[in-house]
């Protein structure tokens, strides 16, 4: 697998939702609240408005993610971004991490497939790229290394 | 990032079901008869399913594939993927997720994995790995 940095993105979240169980798991929403991405070739900020990750706590222990963000780049651009993702790791890990503690992301799996859409011109190569990231959950939200699939 | 080898897939493909101009792009349905997938840690067989495939303005496809898997020990995986084909650039590549309720390949409900996926005669081959 060829991959080159696409960017670092850091989201900042508020206080979760808790929905609760529902049929397919748990569910628990996670508002954006900001951020910001950089990369060799673009970067910018990220808008609250829209923002958030709608996770599911399956039975089998997997935490599913369901990110949707709006990312503004230096120049102006809009882009959507969309990414599913997987976390899970061992239980005194997963408690550590739901205690807020500091916990070095190689103790876990944390991996999110990030889609992106824009209509800025500068940017448009993003609208066909298959991209995969790694994540480092922090207690002020996740940050992402996001590589493109080459 | 790292990766490991999941498996190579082989998919044989019937006459496309052209559906025409929708508003999302120009739309194909790629039925699935058939194939194979081998890796080290599974084997088996194909038993159907298909690749919905919209093609957007610019020519590049998007791929909505759907497939049943069937290993040589008679556990059935559902697989579906995600993808892109982008002739002009010679991109084809696509993010297969798996579901199953066989204890022995659980481990396919907890990875996320991408595909090289390569248009051969005979139907697509699709290079798998798991996203370590």
């Amino acid at each position: 697998m060829n991959t080159r940095l696409l960017m670092t993105l850091r989201v900042t979240v508020a206080t979760p939702q808790s929905i609760g169980a529902v049929p397919h798991g748990t569910r628990r929403t996670v508002p954006i609240t900001g951020g910001d991405f950089e990369g060799p070739r673009l970067r910018g900020s990220v808008l609250p408005g829209g923002s958030a990750d709608w996770l599911l706590l399956r039975a089998d222990g997997v935490l599913e993610l369901d990110l949707r963000a709006t990312l503004r780049t230096d120049d102006g651009g809009l882009i959507s971004m969309r990414s599913f993702g997987l976390r899970h790791g061992p239980p005194d890990v997963i408690e550590a991490l739901a205690r807020g503690e500091a916990v070095d992301p190689a103790a876990y799996y944390f991996r999110t497939t990030p889609r992106f859409e824009t209509a800025h011109p500068a940017h448009a190569f993003l609208n066909h790229l298959i991209t995969v990231a790694s994540g480092d959950r922090r207690n002020e939200g996740p940050i992402y290394t996001i590589h493109e699939l080459l | 990032m790292n990766a490991r080898p999941l498996m190579r897939l082989r998919l044989t493909t019937a006459a496309t079901e052209e559906i025409g101009p929708t508003p999302h792009g120009m739309l194909s349905i790629f039925p699935i008869t058939g194939g194979s997938f081998e890796g080290e840690r599974l084997r088996g067989i194909v038993l159907g399913g298909a690749d919905w495939v919209t093609a957007a303005a610019d020519g590049t496809r998007e791929l909505d594939l759907r497939v049943t898997l069937e290993t040589d020990d008679s556990a059935l995986i559902h697989m579906t993927f995600a993808g892109v084909l982008d002739d002009a650039n010679h991109y084809f590549r696509t993010l297969p997720r798996f579901e199953t309720a066989a204890p022995k390949y659980a481990f396919l409900n907890r990875l996320l994995a991408v595909g090289i996926g390569e248009a051969h005669r005979d139907g697509p081959v699709h290079t798998i790995e798991e996203i370590l």
